[in-house]
This record gives structure tokens, sequence and C-alpha cells, in this order.
């Protein structure tokens, strides 16, 4: 139920975000688990990010970052970024 | 007490005062009843306030478009209840002004009175959360 009769309008494609949670959660061999522990928060919401069908805060987007050691940008990459790239 | 503990333990106690309810229901006992619901709600509330439940905005989202939803349903549903139920008494149709058809205008007020709460509610925590978040055009 994306979009109900326009009471919630919403992106037709996700969240207009794509994010490389995923590749830096591999990199630091971290289980789905392990990073919603370390982040606060529950599985299902690291599975809904990875997925991009939850756009996250900008305090949890803060916390991922630091958790990788990396920058907001270099996790989280706006599409309009990602079309400027090809 | 972790949130895996918690949840086990409060279904283990939602089952076991579903369970004294009915028990309850079926030897007509209100007492035992009543008093499972209040003592399991004690239950929960305790072992609530002793679990470590991290606070996950996903939930909380998920938690306000379903509050939103619940709103945008129910309101139109009373509203138009409340005049479909007092239409009839009030357009001069004498046979819902009185015996077994007298009901459906007081479902009707009860109806519009309930629409009329539900929106000053809207209104009042609206305008109370349009202050909190600084949205009353009184910043400079």
């Amino acid at each position: 139920m994306r979009s109900v009769i326009g009471i919630f309008p919403e992106s037709t494609e996700g969240t207009g975000m794509n994010n490389k949670l995923k590749v830096y959660r591999a990199i630091q061999g971290l289980t789905q688990e392990e990073a919603a522990e370390k982040l606060g928060v529950s599985r299902q919401t690291v599975i809904a990010i990875e997925n991009d069908r939850y756009l996250p805060s900008l305090g949890l987007a803060f916390k991922i970052a630091r958790l990788f050691g990396v920058s907001v940008e270099d996790i989280f990459i706006y599409k309009e970024d990602a079309y400027e790239g090809t | 007490m972790k949130h895996k503990t918690f949840q086990q333990a409060r279904a283990a106690v939602v089952f076991f005062i579903g369970a004294l309810v009915s028990v309850a229901s079926l030897r007509d006992n209100f007492v035992l009843a009543v008093t499972a619901v209040v003592v399991g709600m004690a239950v929960l509330v305790f072992m609530r306030s002793r679990a470590r439940i991290p606070t996950d905005e996903r939930d909380i989202i998920i938690q306000e478009k379903s509050a939103r939803f619940a709103y945008a349903v129910i309101a139109p549903v009373l509203g138009i209840s409340s005049v479909v139920f007092l239409f009839p008494s009030k357009s001069g149709l004498t046979v819902f002004s009185k015996g077994e058809f007298l009901f459906v205008e007081s479902v009707g007020y009860i109806f519009a009175y309930l629409t009329l709460f539900l929106l000053l509610v809207y209104a009042v925590s609206y305008r109370y959360f349009s202050g909190k978040y600084g949205g009353n055009g009184h910043e400079q």
C-alpha cells in the first residue's frame, strides 16, 4: 500500500536515495543484527535502509557514517548526484 | 531485561490474561476477569519499565503513518454516517421519529459529536505540535 488515494503521497522510486550501507557493512564484516545493535535500531530498520525502502533521519544517518568512519555522503547518495556521475 | 526476553514475557503474560478471562467468562466470574486484566496490566507496565527497549525511529514513523491513515478513514466515515443517520428524521419522515427507528437519530447525533470531537483533537494537537516544532510564524 504505497499510496492510498493520495492520502500519503510518496516518491515513486523508493526513497529517492541510494545507499552503500550493505557494502560498508560487508567490508566491516558486520551482520545486520550486529549493525542494528551498534546503531540502536531494529534489524528490520537496517534491512529497510539497505533495500532503499526507508530513509533514516539525519541523526541516524550520521550515526551510520560514524560507525563506518566515513562521511554521510559516502554512504547516502542523492539520486540526482548518481545521475550526474553517469 | 533484553528486548527479546521482554517480548517473550509479554506474550506469556497476554496469553495468561486471555486464559484467565476466558475461564472467568465461562464461570460468570466478573471479579476474576477484572483482577486478571488489572494485575496483568500492572505486570506488563512493570516489565516494560525494566526492559531496555531501543527507540526505533522507523517504528515511530510507522505509528505516525498508521495514525494518519486511521484519522483519514475514521473522520469521513463518522461524518458521512452521521449525515446518513440524521437525514431521515430531519427530512420529515415521521416513521424515523418514533418506535423502533428512534435510535437512528440518536446514533446520528452521537456520530456527529464524535466527528466534531475528532476534529477538535486534531486541531488542538496540530496547533500544539506546530508550536513545538517552531512553525507558528512568530520567529525572526
